[in-house]
């Protein structure tokens, strides 16, 4: 090459796929790195030796038959208002969605009382219900009676907390369901139409499938939320896990310790639940791979 | 087979269907033509009621479509007797809407037997495909699993709302050699399109729409080489061209 004249680089003369690629360097990802892992690092410290947590009264109470019985007491408020709250949603959804203007404002109604009651309250006034109306009986309308029963036999504390909670939920779970629903392509809806497929199949078959894309991750958080909503309902003097670790504090004073009881049965449940989230919504989006 | 006679509809202050009379015969394969926006796919649309009529009336094979005919007036038919009637009319949409969650098969046999499913995507060659879904296939297969569905309830007349449009250009052809095929074995079928060379191929009798009504009508080398209406020879000579 002759000196003097300028050489533009030319892709003819280097061969650029013989050079070696150095990658990006992040130097910061590591400083922020290294910071979060002194934080974790404190935090751990501090839970192994401040003796505050009191880890031997956590292990003692941790697996204790009492909490053991109020963990499913948990269990079965979340399973049976989530069951009941979304089977009575996706009806509610189905009202509010339907072509009738009556039963359409049906559905609207529910969900505005439902979601405009505080929880706690609605709880209270079931677990009250026995003071205003003392006898439920089957008959007429404003005529004869054919069976009554005691309100309060008919009604316990548990089955008005289940009840509470599943008709709370069932208002929540109808707009979720209806915005699955409405997240569906409108063609969907005319092939079924066009092909003459009953209405309940289009709905069970085409629509509800291709809905529950849009209605998992939303509905998985309302069980989570639920599953730790029902500590609520230990206003009622339900032997569930919260209400559980209150009376053993109350009675041990150890209270960081029962609330750390109750907090990692909260999270490994919370935990399992989004596991089985993960693979319910693998389910559901098969025929979105290739 | 089908009967179309004097309907108006419209879309709020827009009448896009202006009296639209058409008769198909049994086995006949009719193509209709016309810029976008002439009410083709509306007419379509009609036929198997999924757009109200505002006036006049459809029927097929002599059943009039979505009204039953009681002490001279037509009372409206229950959402149920609507659907059964529909499984008489097959129709193909320009997005093929096959279900996305279900196979290819699982799609057919949504309005059929197994077996039958089995035999209509054999019959648009894509027994192959059967466990495939949607997404893993090509526009031109889609469409063609489509037509497997619409003829999956053997219907009397098929109807294809412009099934090639949303095509990549080389996928056209797979999809139209299916229609070929069909219209050879008699089915009866409305095609709107924009493919002129199918049309002048395959069609026995060629409809040109404009502003809502059918400007003229004939067989193909009539329609297309010699048309006697202003609006048709500019359309042809925009599409020809």
């Amino acid at each position: 090459m002759t000196s003097g004249t300028l050489t533009p680089p030319s892709t003819k003369d280097d061969d650029l796929s013989a050079l070696p690629v150095v990658p990006a360097r992040h130097p910061w990802r590591w400083v922020g790195v290294a910071f979060v892992l002194v934080l974790a690092a404190q935090f751990v410290h501090g839970l192994v030796t401040n003796p505050a947590w009191d880890w031997p009264t956590f292990a003692r109470y941790f697996t204790a038959q009492s909490i053991l019985t109020a963990v499913g007491t948990t269990i079965v408020l979340t399973v049976a208002g989530t069951a009941l709250g979304f089977a009575l949603g996706i009806v509610v959804a189905v009202l509010r969605m339907s072509k009738s203007p009556f039963l359409s404002a049906v559905g609207w109604t529910y969900i505005w009382a439902f979601r405009s009651i505080p929880l706690i309250v609605q709880l209270l006034f079931w677990f009250n219900i026995s003071y205003l109306y003392q006898r439920l009986s089957l008959g007429i309308p404003f005529g004869p009676e054919f069976v009554s029963f005691e309100t309060i036999s008919l009604i316990s504390p548990m089955g008005a907390a289940i009840l509470g909670l599943a008709l709370h939920q069932a208002a929540y779970a109808a707009e979720i369901v209806r915005s699955g629903v409405i997240s569906v392509d409108r063609g969907q809806l005319e092939a079924a139409a066009a092909l003459g497929i009953p209405r309940l199949r289009q709905f069970r078959r085409i629509v509800l499938p291709q809905a529950m894309r849009s209605i998992l991750p939303n509905a998985a958080n309302e069980v989570i939320s639920l599953f730790k909503g029902t500590s609520v309902v230990s206003v009622m003097a339900i032997g569930e896990l919260f209400y559980q670790v209150q009376v053993i504090y109350g009675r041990n004073a150890r209270v960081v310790a029962l609330l750390m009881v109750a907090t990692v049965w909260y999270i490994i449940l919370t935990t399992l639940l989004s596991i089985g989230q993960h693979h319910v919504e693998r389910y559901f989006a098969r025929g979105d791979r290739r | 087979m089908i009967e179309v006679l004097g309907v108006h509809k419209s879309f709020g202050s827009l009448e896009v269907l202006r009296g639209v009379s058409l008769d198909v015969a049994a086995g006949e394969v009719v193509v209709v033509l016309g810029p976008s926006g002439s009410g083709k796919s509306t007419l379509l649309r009609t036929i198997n009621h999924l757009e109200k009529v505002d006036r006049g009336y459809i029927t097929i094979d002599g059943d009039l479509i979505g009204y039953r005919r009681r002490g001279g007036k037509l009372h409206e038919l229950k959402e149920r007797e609507i659907l059964k009637q529909r499984r008489d009319i097959g129709f193909v949409f320009q997005n093929f809407n096959l279900f996305p969650h279900l196979t290819a098969l699982e799609n057919v046999a949504e309005v059929a037997g197994l077996a039958d499913a089995r035999h209509f995507l054999e019959r648009v060659g894509l027994a192959d495909k059967a466990d495939a879904y949607p997404r893993q296939l090509s526009g031109g297969q889609q469409q063609r699993v489509a037509i497997a569905r619409a003829l999956a309830t053997r219907p009397k007349v098929v109807l294809f709302d412009e099934p090639t449009s949303a095509l990549d250009p080389e996928l056209v052809g797979e999809v139209l050699d299916v229609l070929r095929d069909l219209a050879r074995s008699g089915t009866t079928m409305v095609v709107v399109t924009h493919e002129i060379g199918f049309a002048r191929e395959v069609a026995d009798r060629i409809v040109f729409m404009d502003e809502g009504v059918i400007v003229e009508e004939g067989p193909p080398a009539d329609v297309l080489d010699h048309p006697v209406h202003e609006r048709t020879r500019a359309f042809l000579s925009k599409v020809l061209s």
